[in-house]
């Protein structure tokens, strides 16, 4: 506790103050209450922890930091929740001033609403308790005028049992009512097991030099880094990115159309052993894999995959899977990338085709096959991602939802038409 | 309580020996039993109305009630229970005149296990209407019911119930009695006893309280599932806890006993206690809902699901939101606020009544979609009128011991520490 604090060098012989020594804490405490009745003002007591009760004895005004914690507490939550605002939920639209890299994005997460309060929450509270916990460790120190690397008590022998059993009082000599003779008697009186004499300055000339030179210079050297990193941002160079590991820049591999003296032929590229195929490229059913038969596009489905309720299913899951993201679980063409891009008005875009057209619904299922095979306009091919038998159940489980929005009273069973009255 | 720069009167500096112990703490002959006989009448009462309303309106209604109050009571004695078993672990000195209150209403645990008996009725019973688990056909007809039928089964339930009372009274009656044996004999043994006992007892109770949680109230939703479902628990029953003592500290001293034993340092440090378990109820909960709430899949929204679907139940999760964390976490947060005593005991009575809301919040709803839907509005006859019959025999049970024993744990060697307790 710092009830003041020396404020100017001074010679160092002259008597700075006096100090006295107290073996309990009760002592020590009876001692500050007849130190601040009889009016002092500059003193100070230290103790090897705290004593209870010592604030009222030495009549210490109450601490303003809570004032200082709640305040940044509640600056830490609004900064967290305008933060995330801003980030994710201010459209760049609305400020078309802002800088691009000032600019937040409203990225759409989880299909939760761009701003989403619970979302928010933990950020703020982190924040909140940062700013808090940070306002109480800074306004601490700053209240008390810490750090201080020094203090003029180091220099009686005695004082250094403050951190084990001895409990101090000091007077500063620049107290008005000081008086050598007077205080000392005063201290005697109140039960002081010992008094010594501060002669020390209590402030040499800040800082050792050595400590400045050893922070100028690690401060000096601490710039070069950012000033590397910076110049290589701003400056162009024809030469190659340095790459501290080397092994994804350099590696033993071929180009097409290299030379390679590994084979007889010098070429890189091998060719294709005759009479031989790869695993799996073996397609020799023009129905099943290209959706054609005699050179047309084929009107049924393969006859080796049986159209069953489970292949249905499959179709089903698979639908929701690649095309649902477009088409839309119903086929409609409104799947949730047309609902986004209609949300942040993409330019140009184009509404997936509705699978319930008339065109689509009256292509043979080898062109709607080859669709999904090969892809059209801007929807890309699914031949390398779905397997033929998977892509025909998707055809089935397609041909399913057309029936599904257009269906007669004679597609019901007649045991089930009932339901529908 | 008194005003900090009353120094005379405060405890501050005072010496022990001047506040006369023996008067501070005898028991409240007169003002005692006769709170107990009110509370205790108010409570048959109560229950009584309410078994008349259960005839007319069906057993479930009063079943579900009676599980709301019952885990209302029950968790304040749980939290009496914590905070004893928290104060030997840390070898508090600071709440020595405070603690033989909380023993008392931790020792309301042996008889509140009676008063359980009556819910062990639906259970063996098998009314799907309480618990969905104890209809045999529904569990057979539904795979993830029949999987967990395991664990969640009528036997298996008794017998883990016979242990949570079993542990939870017998640590009650330990911490009472070793401390009323102290009163006699003044030996440091009792206080070593309990400081040897408290770490394990400690974790006995997180142990049971956990599977207590899910037995009696996450199993309401079988389906559903929450790991953080006995720290919620655990979290409101502290706080609802702190506010009984509270009303409890004043109520004795308005009669005239630890008038000068408990001073406002004392209600500061509950009212420390209660500001931080407000906090930590309030993050308990979040953390469930944030969860929840983010994945979205519908196994875990079903507990959700009933609780923001309509306008009532809208209602009640934003007077929790308000009531149970935002407002008492600004109302608590000055030290003049817990320094007051008026403040501190509207505080306390806005807690209780908060937490049995929670306890409301988490009964009341009928699981969604479950096989035994729902059976009237959302509050209940029964609800208030057993809240007054348990609510009345929990008090009768907590006070009637006040008229009989010392209120003070008088000859505790730490109880110098205590009566000069001072917040810097």
């Amino acid at each position: 506790m710092t009830a003041t604090k020396p404020q100017t060098a001074e010679p160092a012989v002259a008597l700075q103050g006096l100090l006295a020594e107290f073996d309990s804490p009760g002592a020590l405490l009876a001692a500050a209450t007849q130190v601040r009745d009889a009016g002092f003002t500059g003193w100070d007591t230290h103790t090897p922890f705290p004593v209870h009760g010592i604030d009222h004895a030495m009549d210490i005004r109450r601490t303003r930091l809570p004032w200082l914690v709640f305040g940044l507490g509640v600056a830490g939550c609004l900064t967290g929740l305008l933060m995330q605002w801003w980030m994710n939920a201010a459209s760049p639209a609305n400020f078309p001033g802002v800088p691009t890299f000032l600019q937040g994005f409203d990225y759409l997460i989880s299909g939760k609403p761009i701003f989403s309060l619970p979302a928010n929450i933990p950020v703020i509270f982190e924040l909140t308790v940062l700013a808090a916990a940070l306002a109480t460790v800074i306004g601490m120190l700053a209240a008390n005028n810490l750090p201080w690397h020094y203090n003029a008590l180091f220099a009686v022998p005695r004082f250094r049992r403050v951190t084990n059993d001895r409990f101090f009082l000091c007077i500063d000599a620049r107290d008005p009512q000081f008086d050598a003779a007077e205080t000392g008697a005063l201290l005697k009186q109140l039960g002081a097991t010992a008094i010594e004499r501060v002669e020390t300055s209590a402030r040499p000339g800040g800082l050792p030099r050595g400590v400045i030179i050893a922070i100028v210079v690690f401060a000096t050297l601490a710039l070069f880094p950012p000033l590397i990193v910076a110049r290589a941002r701003l400056s162009k160079s024809a030469q190659p990115r340095i790459a501290l590991v080397q092994d994804m820049d350099n590696q033993e591999r071929f180009r097409t159309q290299q030379a390679n003296l590994a084979f007889a032929d010098g070429r890189a590229m091998r060719p294709q052993i005759p009479g031989t195929l790869a695993r799996g490229d073996l397609h020799s059913d023009p129905h099943l894999y290209q959706g054609k038969t005699d050179g047309e596009w084929a009107l049924t489905f393969p006859p080796q995959l049986e159209i069953t309720r489970a292949f249905v299913q499959r179709g089903q899951q698979r639908f929701a899977i690649f095309c649902a993201s477009c088409h839309g679980l119903g086929g409609a063409g409104d799947g949730m990338v047309h609902q986004r891009a209609l949300q942040r008005d993409t330019p140009g875009w184009v509404q997936p085709t509705s699978l319930h057209d008339q065109l689509v619904r009256s292509r043979a299922a080898g062109h709607l096959f080859n669709t999904i095979t090969n892809g059209i306009r801007s929807m890309p091919p699914y031949g390398d991602q779905i397997p033929p038998a998977d892509r025909w159940a998707i055809l089935a489980y397609v041909r399913a939802l057309e029936l599904s929005q257009d269906a007669r009273l004679e597609d019901v069973p007649p045991e089930r038409r009932d339901e529908l009255r | 309580m008194c005003r900090p720069s009353d120094a005379t009167s405060c405890g501050r500096n005072v010496n022990a020996r001047s506040i006369n112990i023996e008067v501070e703490s005898r028991p409240l002959t007169d003002a005692a039993p006769r709170l107990a006989r009110i509370a205790g009448v108010l409570g048959l009462v109560g229950v009584v109305g309410a078994a008349l309303f259960g005839f007319l309106a069906g057993w479930d209604v009063f079943f579900r009630s009676y599980l709301l109050n019952y885990a209302y009571v029950l968790s304040l004695a749980l939290g009496g229970l914590f905070f004893v078993l928290l104060q030997h672990v840390v070898r508090a000195g600071w709440s020595v005149s405070i603690r033989r209150v909380a023993e008392l209403v931790a020792a309301a645990l042996p008889p509140l296990t009676l008063l359980f008996l009556p819910l062990l009725i639906p259970v063996v019973a098998g009314m799907p209407g309480v618990y969905e688990w104890t209809d045999r056909e529904l569990v057979q007809a539904d795979p993830l019911l029949k999987s967990k039928s395991a664990y969640l089964n009528v036997p298996f339930f008794i017998i883990r119930c016979a242990a949570y009372f079993g542990i939870w009274s017998l640590l009650a009656w330990f911490c009472l009695w070793q401390s009323t044996e102290q009163d006699e004999t003044g030996a440091a043994k009792h206080t070593q006893r309990l400081e040897r006992l408290s770490a394990p007892g400690l974790l006995l109770l997180a142990v049971t309280i956990t599977f207590f949680a899910i037995d009696a109230l996450m199993s309401l939703n079988p389906h559903w599932y929450s790991t953080i479902w006995g720290v919620y628990y655990f979290s409101g029953s502290v706080v609802g806890f702190l506010a009984l003592f509270v009303l409890l500290l004043a109520f004795l001293q308005r009669a005239g006993r630890l008038t000068h034993a408990v001073t406002s340092e004392h209600y500061h440090d509950l009212g420390k206690l209660a500001f931080g378990f407000v906090v930590f109820w309030a993050y308990i909960a979040f953390s469930q809902y944030l969860l929840i709430w983010y994945a979205n899949i519908p196994e875990e929204i079903v507990w959700y699901r009933p609780r923001q679907g309509d306008t009532w139940w809208i209602a009640i999760s934003l007077l929790l939101l308000f009531g149970h964390f935002v407002a008492p976490l600004l109302a608590l947060m000055s030290r003049g606020a817990k320094r007051r005593s008026g403040f501190l005991v509207a505080a306390a009575v806005w807690l209780l009544a908060m937490h049995w809301l929670d306890l409301y919040y988490v009964v009341a709803p009928r699981p969604w979609q479950s096989g035994h839907a729902s059976s009237g509005g959302p509050l209940h006859a029964t609800d208030l009128l057993l809240l007054l019959g348990l609510g009345g025999l929990f008090v009768a049970i907590v006070v009637w011991p006040m008229g009989r024993r010392a209120l003070l744990a008088k000859r505790d060697p730490r109880l110098p520490e205590a009566l000069a307790h001072e917040n810097v």
